[in-house]
């Protein structure tokens, strides 16, 4: 029977993957320094998620200038503040991030303190948690101020008391009061529907994350990232053969670096949703280098004695259609939130399929080659290679 | 055909007549426009032949506007607290000793408790004979000092304690509103994260959380009968053999029990009850307010009828005198014990009053005695025992019996905990806040869904084209794997999110590519020039592991993010390990039915 296809990629290609491979290596390994160099050197975008801080979404009814933005919110006080154009331009939405999460810094508490020492009997230290920093605890013995009387004393040093709170006592019979400063979020919003009254911004976003919980994500982040490597390389150790763990574990490190590197060139936000992509491409990556390897072990059982790299080479050819098809097919759901998405699910898409990319490109010339390489260095010294005393064995 | 293919036919209709009949309830709950669906109208919508209403799929957070906060218990302030009480009670446990004491204050770091004394030597043994298995005592004191502080497990079991707390009071609160579908989980040690879908306003809830809880005792007033003119306005609570039978209608509904009296006489007692706190709050405010007498108040707690998994809960009413007669700041501690003292073994509560505290118990108790007195957290009854003897600074709460053991317990455990709350207040602080407002919802949702149909437009597409017939029969497969997803997000109550629906994306083009290695293996087996029927059984049974496979290491993957992520990243997550689970069942059991069918004579021919 006659049979004819069309194929995108000729199902009977001879390309020399093993014999690229140091061509090929010398590129990625440009590349993963290139982005590791600019990511120790002139750091990730870290999103709020991990550097903590407030994040805004405002949108405005008409276009405003984002350097206007800025300085209306420097002004306040913010230095680091930075606006960001947030989606298409005909939407006029910014983001606002400032890297803080309280007004009022270790000096301003210290002020309020002697306010407020000097006109009522404080009892011990008033208790300041800074992670937290637009509340500052007072406790009193004798005859404690009325509510109004404390918020007049903190008021005479500059701050803005949101509301003064009473709650019970540290020990029986002394009072306490919660004073609860203006939050940054209060205080932008008010100086921005001042100053932009005609454009009416509208704030359809806040995302605030203490610096403790920052750092706390960041790392659970950095871990998550790791468990997910080193299961999926047991997983490909135990179903296929240890002697591919190497070259899995170097292609996922591969891609996940490469992946990380959109966020660090494109300057665009890290977050959670950047450590979702980078786990999934993780997870994704290794599809393509199941196929490959599961072509390696058919043919080394089929083609017994064979030479391994040779073995490699037939098994990537054979296969390049379908490792190329699959990471397609795949990147071409992607394209609706390429062009629909806006903010963290453009970055999700965007990464996704540069990750995507880098997964096929990591499998024809990165995982497969590396057994190779680590075959030939043990045969250099002295043992002989053990594919060609045992092909790779089969575990079905 | 064979009849194993019928049996997979038969399956394939099963479960797509299954997801179809999953998705009636969300089909109309997004027919409802967004203000309704979260009541009565979208209840009623649902066919009564559907699943059941609550069974829908839920809109995320940011796709639907709201809240969510994660609130840290400030455990520093909270410590800092229990080490002054502390100080206070030894202060007054070494004069009762007749030791010579100076000071006994919390060090100015609030972490020790230093002891003035002339005697240090006198004090440590002593005081670490009563206080020994929570003090210790640290070295590095000045002359005429003693220090003591809590050891590492006590405190860590007081942190643990007070989250709890934190946890109960939040829950009490949000109950209280009546939000719909509030959503209150611990995250890590000391966070507790609360999502409030369609809550609108971050600075009343943020007041509102971070509010202390304040524990008051008041004493009831069984001997009015102020309350017995609502049952003229009210219907009488649906009851059964004497027991309230819920759900209650929804206006409230009046009921008695029969309660003893000081000396010995008994009389019954009308009390308010309905389904939420929202439905009571609006009921006692319309019809029993202005029965009340000057110095009466209404009280409001939660009771429970049935056992074990059945128990069903509904909010009642206690008649008060208004006056707060002791304040929770007066508690120094409170725990669950045994009482063994008839015999049996009997869970109790056990509660230590500070020195001033027990003076004025004492006196409270002995004007009260044979009455019900409420302990009242934060406005919500929580337990009101009667008044069975003298207490001054040690007292113990007995509970009813008649219920199983277990359950006693664990009800000895919460009010020992709501006790705790008023003696050791827990301040809560704000550790994260996301507010999404209401208006990038609904855009959101409308560019999320014409995103995620342009890719499958594009991967259905482009499996026709590529692959013809096959790629029909794949793309079948993908439209059942669609429905099966959702079907069952729905069962499982997961939310979409936004990350969700890329995630729900991604699958689909994942899912083809199980087709696509398929249809290439197909491929290279007919090249090899094996017939058609030999090709399709060899495509499938040679790529079955390699799908396998590769669907396992994304699956690790996948869970991996479920378990760090919170919010819209635990959404995606969970949208691709579903996705991918359905689509090892669409795209290597559905396609290869159709593939059986279409090849079942020798000389069938196939477009791949």
């Amino acid at each position: 029977m006659k049979f004819k296809t069309f194929d995108i990629i000729p199902h009977n290609t001879k390309f020399d993957f093993v014999g690229k491979r140091h061509i090929a290596v010398t590129l990625s390994l440009i590349a993963n320094a290139a982005v590791i160099l600019w990511a120790v050197f002139h750091g990730l975008n870290f999103g709020v998620d991990f550097a903590g801080g407030t994040e805004m979404e405002v949108k405005f009814q008409q276009a405003v200038d984002p350097a206007a933005i800025r300085k209306g919110v420097e002004d306040l006080g913010f230095k680091d503040a930075s606006v960001q154009t947030y989606g298409a331009d005909s939407e006029h939405t910014y983001l606002i991030r400032v890297g803080r999460v309280a007004l009022m810094s270790q000096e301003d508490v210290n002020r309020v303190v002697q306010a407020v020492e000097a006109k009522f009997p404080v009892q011990g230290t008033p208790h300041f948690n800074p992670d937290v920093g637009d509340k500052i605890d007072f406790q009193f013995q004798g005859t404690p101020p009325t509510p109004e009387q404390l918020k007049a004393a903190v008021e005479s040093t500059g701050a803005r008391v949101r509301e003064v709170r009473e709650e019970a006592g540290l020990t029986a019979g002394t009072r306490s009061f919660a004073v609860i400063t203006q939050g940054i979020q209060d205080k932008i919003e008010r100086e921005l529907s001042s100053r932009f009254s005609e454009a009416k911004p509208d704030v359809r976003r806040v995302e605030y994350v203490g610096p403790a919980v920052g750092r706390e994500l960041r790392n659970q982040g950095f871990k998550a990232i790791l468990y997910a490597m080193a299961l999926i390389v047991v997983y490909v150790g135990l179903r296929f053969d240890f002697r591919f763990s190497p070259g899995v574990i170097i292609a996922l490190i591969h891609d996940a670096i490469i992946t990380l590197g959109y966020f660090a060139f494109s300057g665009r936000e890290f977050n959670l949703t950047s450590v979702a992509v980078i786990l999934t491409v993780v997870g994704y990556s290794v599809n393509d280098t199941v196929v490959v390897y599961d072509r390696i072990r058919e043919n080394a059982a089929k083609f017994k004695g064979k030479r391994l790299g040779d073995l490699v080479n037939e098994s990537i050819n054979e296969v390049l259609g379908r490792t190329f098809l699959t990471s397609f097919a795949t990147a071409l759901s992607l394209i609706g939130l390429l062009v629909y998405g806006v903010g963290t699910i453009f970055d999700f898409s965007a990464a996704m399929m540069l990750g995507i990319i880098s997964g096929t490109y990591s499998t024809w010339f990165i995982a497969a080659p590396m057994t190779i390489w680590l075959e030939e260095r043990a045969a250099k010294k002295g043992a002989p290679a053990r594919a060609e005393r045992e092909p790779a064995r089969a575990v079905r | 055909m064979e009849r194993n293919w019928y049996l997979r036919v038969a399956l394939i209709v099963g479960v797509l007549v299954f997801s179809v009949y999953q998705l009636v309830p969300s089909w109309f709950y997004f027919r409802l426009p967004p203000e309704q669906r979260s009541g009565e109208k979208f209840e009623q919508s649902v066919p009564s032949w559907a699943p059941s209403a609550r069974k829908h799929l839920n809109l995320g957070l940011d796709l639907q506007g709201g809240i969510l906060l994660a609130m840290g218990v400030d455990v520093d302030r909270a410590m800092k607290a229990k080490v002054a009480r502390r100080a206070d009670e030894i202060a007054d446990f070494l004069r009762e000793k007749k030791i010579p004491v100076e000071a006994s204050a919390p060090t100015s770091d609030g972490t020790r408790i230093a002891v003035k004394t002339s005697d240090p030597r006198k004090v440590e043994s002593i005081v670490l004979d009563q206080y020994g298995t929570e003090l210790s005592s640290p070295s590095g004191a000045p002359q005429g000092t003693v220090y003591f502080a809590f050891k590492t497990n006590v405190l860590r079991d007081f942190q643990a304690k007070a989250v709890d707390q934190a946890e109960k009071t939040i829950r009490n609160r949000v109950d209280k509103w009546g939000v719909t579908e509030p959503d209150i989980k611990r995250k890590g040690n000391n966070q507790i994260q609360i999502q409030l879908p369609g809550f609108k306003d971050p600075e009343k809830a943020k007041e509102l959380l971070g509010r202390t809880a304040q524990l008051e005792f008041k004493i009831t007033d069984d001997e009015s009968t102020a309350l017995d003119g609502v049952r003229g306005q009210l219907p009488a609570c649906p009851a059964d053999q004497g027991m309230i039978r819920t759900p209650l209608p929804d206006t409230g509904c009046w009921s008695v029990e029969g309660v003893e009296l000081p000396g010995g006489a008994a009389r019954q007692v009308t009390f308010i009850a309905a389904n939420t706190r929202p439905q009571l709050d609006a009921a006692v405010e319309k019809v029993a307010k202005p029965l009340l007498q000057p110095g009466q108040e209404i009280g409001v707690g939660e009771s429970t009828v049935g056992a074990g998994v059945v128990k069903e809960h509904f909010y009642r009413t206690y008649l008060l005198h208004a006056k707060t007669e002791l304040t929770g700041d007066y508690i120094s501690d409170a725990r669950a014990a045994m009482d063994n003292s008839q015999g049996a073994g009997r869970p109790v509560v056990v509660f230590t009053m500070t020195p001033e505290g027990g003076r004025l118990m004492e006196k409270l108790t002995t004007q009260n005695l044979g009455r019900r007195m409420a302990t009242v957290l934060d406005g919500k009854v929580e337990t009101a025992p009667y008044i069975q003897g003298k207490i001054s600074t040690n007292g113990q709460i007995t509970l009813g019996s008649n219920r199983p053991y277990q359950q006693m317990f664990e009800e000895a455990n919460e009010i020992a905990l709501v006790l705790k709350a008023g003696a050791l207040p827990a301040p809560v602080t704000i550790f994260e806040e996301r507010t999404v407002g209401a208006t990038l919802g609904p855009e959101l949702i409308r560019k999320g869904t014409t995103a995620a149909l342009i890719g499958l437009m594009l991967v259905v597409a482009f499996m026709i084209l590529y692959y013809r017939a096959t790629g029909l029969i794949a793309d079948l497969a993908l439209v059942l794997n669609a429905l099966l997803v959702l079907a069952i997000m729905s069962i499982i109550g997961s939310t979409l999110t936004l990350p969700g629906i890329a995630g729900f994306v991604l699958t689909l083009g994942m899912a083809v590519d199980a087709n696509v290695l398929i249809n290439e293996r197909i491929r290279e087996e007919l090249r090899a020039g094996r017939t058609v029927r030999q090709a399709v059984e060899q495509g499938y049974d040679k790529v079955f592991w390699t799908i396998v496979d590769s669907h396992v290491t994304t699956l690790v993957a996948g869970v991996v993010l479920m378990q760090y992520g919170s919010g819209p990243v635990r959404g995606f997550a969970v949208t691709l390990i579903i996705g991918l689970v359905a689509s090892m069942f669409t795209s290597i059991v559905v396609t290869r039915a159709f593939m059986d069918f279409f090849t079942r004579r020798d000389t069938a021919r196939l477009s791949v």
